[in-house]
């Protein structure tokens, strides 16, 4: 099992790094295009324009978080689909169905590997922006946590639409649809939220760990405890999901035939 | 035991309204060292059968036992099975052959350094050492294929499935993707290959499977049904022309002659023949057989 993961951290980063020029542009974008949305979005935070105000840094820093989230998110759901369609085509997907190991296991240690050197990206990225910006983000290690279960619920996202793409190929409109959807899910201030609303936003994917990465980062808040095991078993929730969508898919994709080619 | 017993296997693919039975029946079964040519027309079925045989698409009933054990209930059953499939080259293009071999190696259970050996050892064997710094992406597609069996093959395993693995290659490439074919088998791999190039099923098979309308329509050694198919006709061919005398003799016999060829239309009446060619210089005694173009064409087309 290790040995497969880290078979899979090399040929992710082989595949990322082979074109060095691409994967510096790739970076190099998406900074910039950070850089222009965060100096858009600071013209707008502030009506009066002053960012000086503790009220207006924070917004901003808010709003940091989220695009990084987003961006994350959105990350983690196109490249598990993406990567999907491509192997349909060349034929190492059927490889995969013919290992030993199952292809849950096999997708989600892939997951954990591109993650991994996704995350590394980030930080670069993330590094870059605020050398730029100046914005003073906090990191307290604890972060990790309500991180990780945001991602559970993305994986257990991105594990449906990869059945979705067993089945039928295609799922690049569902993709785009999703976006917006996602900005919402991310976004939901669920901290200021009582009643129904809260409750329902407690149970939407990944919108309870995102309020808590926003406390921890841009409010320099203690991390709540409580808060933090609704967070995990939303994200067990979701993921177990996915898990369960993505074996039925498959189970449909071997009866119909439709492990690549088709 | 038999490395693949497949038995009465049967699919239908529904479309909207429409049912295609794509396979109605198959059953095959393959001993180790064996080359088994899955022959049959377009649409026939012999992708379905492979990959149900691969556990990669479901049977409607039958079953399938690889080495004793069904690939649709136990995953183990998979260990004993390497696959290249048609029209593809699963391949990652972006990596080499060696990172490729590698890859595949441990997905497959292996260990990095095993993999990594082993992998090194088919570039050897393929001739490919000097491409190791190549990505896959720029190889050729000959090249390709090679290096597709080779990580079909890296977990050495008892049987290979091969759907039309010389389609697109050049005359070169074909002809080493046989030998390579050839040594596997040699060594013990039992092989199960679909073909619509006959020529490449008549070199390569020790048994064919033809199959039409998702039913196998004839079974038997490459040799036998050839031999079967082949006609009992010979013809000989003499040094001269016979004189006028001679060949009233020879029609005597049921010959028929033209020139220096002569025709004989059956084994019984061969030695009579030639008998009365005596004491004629022979240059060539050649039996009609039929090749497996016709063979298949034959069986094809009847009803
Ligand atoms: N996944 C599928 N869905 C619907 N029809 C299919 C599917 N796969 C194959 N078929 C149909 O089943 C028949 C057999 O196909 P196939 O096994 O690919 O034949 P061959 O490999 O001999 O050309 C064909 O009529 C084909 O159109
Ligand atoms: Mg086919």
């Amino acid at each position: 099992m290790l040995a497969l993961f880290l078979a899979e951290v090399r040929r992710s980063w082989i595949q990322f790094i082979r074109y060095p020029s691409e994967a510096i542009i790739g970076v190099f974008i998406s900074t910039i295009t950070f850089y222009f949305l965060f100096t858009g979005a600071s013209y707008v935070a502030g009506p009066s324009g002053s960012l000086a105000t503790a009220d207006g840094a924070e917004r901003l820093d808010v709003l940091v978080i989220g695009y990084v989230l987003w961006l994350l998110m959105l990350f983690v759901l196109s490249e598990a689909t993406n990567s999907l369609e491509g192997e349909a085509k060349t034929g190492t997907l059927e490889q995969i169905f013919l290992s030993p190991h199952s292809a849950v296991t096999v997708f989600l240690l892939r997951a954990l590997a591109g993650m991994a050197i996704r995350l590394l990206l980030i930080a670069v990225n993330l590094g870059l922006i605020l050398l730029i910006t100046g914005s003073n983000l906090a990191f307290p290690p604890l972060l990790v946590l309500p991180l990780v279960t945001m991602l559970m619920a993305a994986y257990g996202f991105a594990f449906v639409l990869a059945g979705l793409v067993l089945l039928f190929k295609q799922v690049r409109q569902v993709l785009g649809g999703l976006q917006f959807g996602l900005l919402l899910l991310i976004g939901a201030p669920v901290e200021n939220f009582s009643g129904v609303a809260k409750v329902m936003a407690l149970m939407a994917p990944m919108t309870p760990s995102a309020g808590l990465l926003r406390d921890l980062m841009a409010r320099s808040e203690g991390l709540d405890w409580g808060m933090l095991a609704i967070a995990l078993a939303n994200g067990v929730v979701y993921l177990a999901l996915g898990f369960f969508c993505f074996s039925r898919a498959e189970r449909m994709a071997k009866q119909r035939g439709l492990l690549s080619g088709y | 035991m038999p490395i693949l017993e497949a038995q009465n296997l049967h699919k239908s693919y529904r479309q909207g309204k429409t049912t295609t039975d794509a396979v109605r029946g198959v059953s095959l079964t393959l001993n180790s060292g064996e080359i088994l040519a899955f022959l049959g027309p377009n649409g026939a079925g012999k992708t379905t059968s492979i990959k149900m045989i691969a556990g990669l698409v479901r049977p409607d009933d039958g079953w399938v036992k690889l080495d004793g054990l069904d690939p649709h209930k136990k995953s183990r059953a998979l260990k004993s099975i390497g696959a290249v499939l048609e029209g593809n080259r699963n391949l990652y293009w972006r990596l080499t052959p060696l990172e490729n071999l590698e890859y595949f190696g441990v997905l497959r259970g292996l260990s990095r350094k095993v993999a990594r050996q082993r992998g090194e050892e088919w570039l050897q064997r393929l001739g490919l050492v000097d491409k190791r710094k190549v990505t896959v992406q720029t190889l050729s597609r000959g090249m390709q294929q090679k290096v597709a069996i080779a990580v079909a093959l890296i977990h050495r395993p008892k049987l290979l499935l091969l759907d039309e693995p010389t389609l697109g290659l050049d005359v070169e490439a074909t002809q080493t993707v046989k030998t390579v074919v050839r040594e596997i088998a040699a060594s013990g791999c039992a092989i199960l290959l679909t073909t619509h190039q006959l020529d490449i099923a008549e070199d390569l098979s020790d048994r064919v499977a033809i199959i039409r309308q998702g039913q196998v329509i004839a079974e038997q050694p490459t040799r036998e049904l050839i031999r079967q198919f082949s006609g009992t006709s010979y013809n000989i061919e003499l040094e001269e022309t016979p004189d006028p005398e001679t060949l009233l003799r020879l029609e005597h016999v049921g010959a028929t002659a033209k020139a220096n060829h002569i025709f004989v239309r059956g084994s019984e009446q061969l030695y009579d023949v030639l008998e009365k060619l005596r004491p004629l210089a022979i240059q060539e005694i050649k039996k009609d057989t039929a090749d497996l173009t016709e063979v298949f064409l034959k069986l094809v087309q009847d009803t």
